[in-house]
């Protein structure tokens, strides 16, 4: 795209190294190996100078410079604290100024062990202080949000929590105050420091002057057993470091990974994890004679491989297993079940369709260098910061060079003051895209066009918004992503864990390559989505339900019909890490390996497939998916045809393998447990597994699209005579919610979490007579809630906004298989009689 | 190339030329028309011409830094006037702006033809409340009389000037930490390059001009650039504003040529030494510069010579000290000075003045120990040249310059535990406690209680 | 009750206003000043205000606000005497003015605020009047060649309800009145003498 950028040669310490003209000194010496020690300096942070550790001497010139400042030139020659007294002797004294009020708390300070300053005192500070004043002394510490604590006196200034802030996340909470020696790293009174990627702010803080409170007098760097992995939270993929104290997860960290998640991690991924370690972990299989007793494997899957005999099956799944497991799935549903009602998703859409089968065919089609370099960026019915949290730096740090942002969404989202947002009803987007609205969005039509493949356009999950965003791009010429949120929907797709899609995105009418590798696929006709089975289920046309690493009563916007569809099914087949809510109903449980515990794949929001590695045993006898799902082919007298990982990858790489323009999700044949890293950004670690899926199931429902925000006249009460007419109710879940994943997390819910509310329109508001922080009744031809009010501008007029999946509401009891509806709201009545007093919707999850 | 005039100050004796009919009546805004006749290239051709170098401390040629600014980026230009005047001793710039503060506006304007600027601001400190006040009503008349505001004096150019006030930070005397500021950040200096002339204020290309020197560009402009260079010398033309303040009998502001000797100044213009004491110490630009002695009275006041002497003529403020006072003292506070306005951003000016200071404190109230005086040279040695901006080489120059011309008073100090000038020892000057040491700070922590 | 609003809102506007569009953050000061001079310091509420005129946090406006020693972040006394104790006024007894200042308010040293809320003392660095040493600010108007004698006939004043005539320009009422011309909201009398 751009010329190639001019080269310049140097000497460091004597060594040569050619680089392009405007790298730093500092940067350039690590490519020699040498390490000039700094605080301020980070490579993802314009530089600042403050901390002045990073001296080198530049031959000709008097003065020496800090190498993170200074860029190279031609010729120069530089030399390091390794071949220059005088810079040694400069940072030895800069040492001495920086630990002059330093307390001597190593000891006691969480960052002992692995501290920049603390290793650089070792090395070549003095041994002993020649201060002999009173230090600066500060209550300690001071706690900037549950999960974020600041200890000034053992802070050096150097301004990278609150550049990162400024420059990275763009949450502003954290400032330095004052000045002089009385400069302090400070946040507004009154004010926490709510932001999702608070968390990187102690992992760059080169000394212990920010701790986060889970990890607070936790371990020892040397007690722990690092590995890397993969985050399993959402489809962002982030890399990160897993470290464990005696085999129990105490920390993540994010890993550099700058294909990926650059260095960042958002506060979910890094503190909620506690959850593969959730008390009510079932690690044995079960069966329902009398009540659910233990049983082997082999009778379980026995038992169940006869239930089926002959029976209608139909598969409900969710977004968090592993691509070999999905893939497993995938093939037992067709070749040994041959149903096509299997489903991952939460909510199918109809209008989602073209974008699916464009993610499961053409993975990479927008990386997130792509995000980085684009010239402009459409955003459709994404709210990237609560969904695909380090997407969202992306685009952040597209629009800091230059790229301009549209966001369309019934929100603003935080990308606020970096793009132009266009609100609209959930269900209006087609119509502004394609010109409505007098062209609200020609500006961005017009800049799309302008750019070509320069632009990207991303759409979310919001209904009806993905085929119309990718219509956009189809015809503006800019490259397409569909952004499926949770950690391996991608691979699902991928797979054809879909009622109407084969592996790589096939439809059931184009099975020529999957029948090469399958055999004959004997039910062509496309299946039922997660509404449609569960409408099945419910009218009594199912016979056995497969509930693999999903909790659909949790999960799917529609609670009543889940429960009816439970109640009518025969046989209920739950595979997953625990019974949770599903404990009733389950008929057999086959106990699954948690994400630590088994190899595999999973693929990121751009279809990038990073491999994970089992870093710890499995627990109790449970088994990785996709060898239940083997061992439950052959029960049933036929045969998935692999027993390795390696087999699989094989078979994976035959129909997936060559199907990409411009990467791989799925590497052809590895080696079996280290199978080489994958293409771009890839990792070792480990994988997802079905458990997590309580997170948040799979729904998705053709007809349900049409029904839900239609009629609500049927609405009970309907005399009471509340304000006007019916708004859009749309939900969807946030970053820090009760999802399963979450378990555990109690410092992350109280710094991030959120009580249910609903949020309306300043317009909306007042002619419902709602002001802001009253409360209302929220009702639906789903059911009711009474929540506390949000007045903002930043929801459409004539839209409602309520979050998923609150400690407070599980808001699937308003919907009826959409996240999106009609509801009437209206002032909570204050004297209402005890019989007409609604009923707060129940609480979400049992756990 | 000698002689002397009155060019900055020859209407002082009119307290007319305050508002804007004075100072149309001696002249004013003459240059202006002239200016609004020449191209821009020309008028940048005339200051470089006439040698004038700027008055704020650093002495860089202004034509040369006016010449520095692209006028093809396709972004505005702007011209920042730095009236933060705030080094110690120094005050010229103050009463130049309460006697004649539409000579400022005039230079202000000329510089912003030269380079295509229509918005100019002026950053003023802000205890300098009625020159403010003054500056502001000169701005509103020369917008009534035309010679701001769209099309200026008739003509096609147009030109705004706003006038901004500091609140209290030194540092913002530094240019890029001006720009901060003025652009409502923390006044802390940003990295160099990209220099103000590419990026400057709201990443526009900038020119920033201390008040004495836009106030010489009209009288270039109207006398040419060999009339500037008739007197002064000959790397440093023109004449300077000189504050003297301290122990001397007139304090005062004196226009002299470039290169006056120091000993003229303080015997035929500030009237000598206090009492008829000796000289003991003076600084020759502010707190900044080192201290000189007796020893160099005969010294010329213009950049090479004070630099040649161990010093530097900074912002040209001379403050003397005479035998009876304490040197120890005299640091002690310049340097609690440096202390107080170190705007923190970087390592040796925040921790390295704030040990500094109260090393220095310990010293003067009695308690120094024979290490401190070793430790006080590393740490000069250590701040030096390796902070962010100069403020710190300014705490520097206290240190340095006192160590190195009084170092038996140091020793004296610490010997017997009081000052050799002054008498005064433990518990004088607020000294009560070894730990006691004046510090203001600005922030919410404690001190510690004494130290061993 | 917000702090901009009615008039205080318009003006809040018009600083902005002084400012090339989109640049609206370069007010932050003179607005804390306005602000000061409604409330006699730099109160949270007015960290919050502005920060909301403006469009950035309050930790952002607190930032700049400490960052400031004319911008105070804390309560302040109706008068604000500053006692310029750099070299010059040193060398000719600002130590002895000083002292006099906290005695006649009846300040601590090292405390800044006087109990009836009357006073507070700063000890100031270079005030930029250094010919005319020792010099003393009152609610930012100068006073030379003050002794300590007449820093106690000042608060004597002060406390009278009288202000003293400053040695140069308009008297200033009160540090409310000084934060109000130094946020450019109080253009200079024409009758006003001179020098």
């Amino acid at each position: 795209m751009s010329a190639p950028e001019p080269q310049v040669t140097l000497t460091v310490d004597g060594k040569e190294v050619t680089v392009p003209a405007g790298t730093l000194i500092i940067r350039a010496a690590e490519q020699v190996g040498v390490e000039v020690p700094r605080f301020c300096d980070h490579p993802l942070l314009e530089p600042v100078g403050a901390c002045r550790q990073c001296y080198v001497e530049v031959e000709g010139q008097r003065k020496l410079f800090t190498s993170c400042t200074t860029a190279v030139a031609d010729g120069m020659v530089v030399k390091t604290q390794n071949t220059s007294d005088v810079v040694h002797e400069a940072q030895v004294a800069n040492l001495e100024f920086l630990l002059l009020n330093h307390p001597l708390d190593c000891p006691i300070c969480d960052r002992g062990g692995e501290c920049p300053l603390q290793d650089q005192a070792l090395a070549f500070g003095p041994g002993e202080s020649r201060y002999r004043e009173a230090k600066r002394v500060y209550a300690k510490p001071l706690p900037l949000s549950p999960l974020v604590n600041l200890d000034r006196e053992r802070c050096v200034l150097c301004a990278r929590c609150t550049r990162f802030c400024d420059q990275v996340s763009g949450d502003r909470f954290i400032e330095l105050f004052a000045r002089g020696a009385a400069q302090q790293v400070a946040i507004a009174p009154g004010e926490d420091f709510r932001s999702p990627f608070s968390g990187n702010t102690v992992q760059i803080c080169p000394v212990g002057a920010l701790t986060s409170t889970p990890y607070r007098f936790a371990a020892r760097p040397f007690d722990l057993s690092t590995v890397d992995t993969v985050c399993p939270h959402c489809s962002a993929g982030c890399n990160i470091k897993l470290d464990m104290r005696r085999g129990e997860v105490v920390r993540h960290l994010a890993r550099d990974n700058y294909d990926v998640n650059d260095a960042w991690l958002c506060d979910k991924g890094r503190y909620a994890f506690r959850f593969p370690d959730a008390p009510d972990r079932i690690a044995m299989p079960l069966i329902r004679d009398h009540g659910l007793e233990p049983a082997s494997f082999g009778e379980v899957v026995t038992r169940v491989a006869g239930w089926t005999e002959g029976a209608r099956v139909a598969i409900l799944t969710g977004g968090r297993l592993m691509d070999e497991d999905y893939y497993a799935l995938s093939k037992l549903a067709r070749t040994v079940f041959r149903t096509n009602d299997l489903d991952h998703r939460r909510t199918g859409d109809p209008g989602a369709a073209d974008s699916e089968r464009h993610a499961a065919s053409d993975p990479m089609a927008v990386t997130y260098g792509d995000v980085e370099g684009a010239s402009v960026v459409l955003v459709v019915g994404l709210d990237a910061e609560q969904e695909v949290p380090i997407l969202h730096l992306r685009l952040r740090k597209a629009a800091r060079r230059g790229a301009r942002i549209w966001v369309l969404h019934p929100r603003r989202t935080r990308l606020h003051d970096v793009a132009t947002h266009v609100l609209c009803r959930p269900g209006d987007e087609g119509r502004l895209l394609a010109g409505g609205a007098d062209g609200v969005l020609d500006e961005a039509l017009t800049a799309l066009r302008e750019a070509g493949p320069g632009a990207v356009v991303l759409a979310g999950e919001r209904h009806g918004a993905a085929d119309a965003a990718k219509r956009v791009a189809d015809a503006t010429g800019a490259r397409f992503q569909y952004v499926t949120r949770r950690a391996n929907d991608r691979g699902a797709l991928l797979a054809g864990v879909h009622p109407a899609l084969l592996p790589g995105g096939r439809g059931l009418d184009e099975v020529d390559d999957v029948e090469r590798v399958w055999g004959p696929l004997m039910n062509r006709e496309p299946g039922r989505d997660t509404m449609g089975i569960l409408r099945a289920c419910a009218a009594r046309e199912v016979d056995v339900l497969f509930l693999v690493g999903v909790d659909p009563l949790r999960d799917v916007p529609d609670a009543a019909l889940v429960r009816r569809a439970l109640d009518n099914v025969p046989v209920k087949v739950v595979q997953s890490l625990e019974l949770g809510s599903l404990e009733p109903f389950a008929d057999a449980f086959l106990p699954a390996s948690a994400f630590l515990e088994k190899d595999g794949h999973v693929s990121t929001w751009e279809g990038r497939g990073q491999r994970l590695r089992a870093i710890r045993g499995r627990d109790g006898i449970s088994l990785a998916d996709w060898e239940i799902f083997a061992s439950m082919a052959l029960a049933c007298g036929g045969d998935l045809g692999f027993e390795t990982l390696d087999a699989i990858h094989e078979e994976m790489g035959r129909l997936l393998g060559a199907r990409s323009e411009r990467g791989v999700a799925v590497e052809p044949p590895g080696e079996a447990g280290n199978a080489a890293e994958e293409p771009s950004g890839s990792v070792q670690g480990l994988a997802p597994q079905p458990d997590w899926e309580r997170e948040r199931g799979a729904e998705g429902a053709t007809a349900e699209v049409g029904r839900s925000p239609g009629s609500i006249g049927d609405s009970r009460d309907a005399g009471d005579g509340g304000g006007g007419d019916d708004l859009v109710l749309f939900t969807y879940p946030l970053l820090v919610d009760e999802g399963r994943l979450s378990e555990g997390a109690d410092e992350l819910k109280a710094a991030l979490g959120d009580e249910a509310f609903v949020e309306l329109h300043p317009s909306d508001a007042g002619s419902l007579g709602l002001a802001d922080g009253a409360r209302a009744t929220v009702r639906t031809d789903a059911g009711l809630a009474e929540l506390p009010v949000r007045v903002t501008e930043h929801v459409a007029a004539g839209a409602a906004f309520v979050p998923f999946n609150q400690p407070d509401l599980a808001a699937n009891t308003l919907f009826s298989g959409a996240m999106v509806t009609r509801a009437r709201i209206e002032p909570v009545e204050e004297a209402v009689e005890g019989s007409g007093e609604p009923a707060v919707a129940a609480a979400g999850g049992e756990s | 190339m000698s002689g002397t005039r009155r060019v900055l100050t020859a209407h002082w004796d009119d307290p007319g030329v305050i508002r804007l009919a004075g100072y149309e009546s001696a002249g004013g805004y003459r240059a202006l028309r002239t200016a609004l006749g020449m191209t821009s290239d020309e008028l940048i051709q005339i200051v470089k011409d006439s040698g004038l170098r700027g008055r704020g401390g650093a002495g860089f040629p202004t034509g040369m830094k006016w010449s520095f600014v692209p006028r093809d980026t396709g972004k505005p230009t702007y011209v920042t006037v730095n009236f933060d005047e705030s080094e110690p001793g120094t005050c010229n710039n103050r009463e130049l702006v309460e006697r004649e503060p539409h000579a400022l506006l005039e230079g202000t304007a000329i510089a912003a033809m030269a380079i295509g600027c229509h918005l100019a601001f002026i950053y003023i400190r802000g205890e300098y409340l009625w020159q403010g006040q003054i500056l502001q009503r000169a701005i509103d008349e020369a917008y009534a009389a035309g010679y701001l505001g769209r099309g200026v004096l008739g003509g096609d150019y147009d030109l705004d000037i706003v006038l901004h006030r500091g609140a209290g930070a030194y540092i913002c005397g530094e240019e890029t930490a001006l720009l901060s500021s003025l652009e409502g950040f923390r006044g802390q200096p940003r990295l160099r390059p990209p220099f103000p002339a590419v990026e400057g204020l709201y990443d526009s290309p900038t020119v920033i001009n201390n008040v004495e020197t836009l106030m010489n560009v009209p009288h270039i402009v109207n006398n040419g650039a060999d009339w500037f260079k008739e007197v002064g010398t000959e790397k440093a033309p023109g004449t300077k504003m000189f504050t003297i303040s301290g122990k001397v009998e007139r304090p005062g502001n004196y226009e002299l040529p470039m290169g006056t000797p120091m000993r003229v100044l303080l015997e035929e213009y500030a009237g000598g030494v206090l009492g008829g004491r000796a000289i003991k110490a003076w600084t020759p630009g502010g707190s900044s510069t080192p201290f000189l002695t007796d020893e160099h009275l005969d010294v010329g006041l213009d950049f090479e010579a004070i630099m040649e002497a161990g010093s530097l003529l900074g912002t040209g403020a001379i403050m003397v000290l005479d035998e009876t006072d304490c040197m120890v003292e005299a640091a002690r506070r310049l340097v609690e000075f440096y202390a107080h306005e170190s705007c923190g951003k970087c390592t040796p000016c925040r921790e390295g003045t704030w040990w500094a200071s109260r090393v220095l404190g310990r010293i003067e109230g009695g308690y120094g120990r024979e290490d401190d005086l070793p430790v006080m040279a590393d740490m000069g040695r250590n701040i030096l040249f390796r902070a962010f901006c100069a403020l710190a080489d300014g705490a520097v120059s206290p240190i340095q310059s006192t160590l190195t011309h009084f170092m038996d008073e140091y020793e004296a100090h610490i010997r017997e535990g009081r000052c050799p000038a002054t008498g005064r020892g433990p518990g004088a000057a607020g000294q009560t406690e070894p730990a006691d040491v004046t510090f203001a700070t600005t922030g919410p922590f404690e001190i510690q209680g004494a130290p061993s | 009750m917000a702090i901009f609003e009615g008039e205080r809102l318009d003006e809040a506007r018009s600083i902005i206003a002084r400012y090339p569009e989109g640049r609206q953050r370069s007010a932050v000061m003179p607005l804390l000043y306005l602000a000061q001079s409604e409330e006699g310091w730099v109160t949270r509420d007015a960290l919050r205000e502005i920060g909301e005129l403006i469009g950035v946090r309050t930790a952002e406006v607190e930032a700049v606000a400490t960052f400031y020693t004319m911008l105070r972040a804390r309560p302040t006394g109706t008068h604000l005497i500053a006692v310029c104790t750099n070299l010059s006024c040193a060398l000719r007894g600002a130590n002895d003015v000083l002292l006099a200042a906290h005695e006649a308010t009846g300040i601590a040293p090292g405390e800044d605020l006087s109990d009836d809320g009357v006073f507070s003392v700063h000890e100031e660095e270079c005030l930029g009047v250094c010919e005319f040493a020792p010099v003393v600010q009152v609610d930012v108007a100068n006073h030379d060649r003050v002794t300590p004698e007449r820093m106690r006939e000042i608060v004597a004043s002060l406390r009278a309800g009288d202000v003293p005539e400053p040695a140069r320009g308009p008297a200033v009422e009160s540090f409310r009145a000084a934060s109000r011309i130094l946020a450019g909201l109080e253009p200079l009398a024409d009758e006003v003498a001179t020098t």
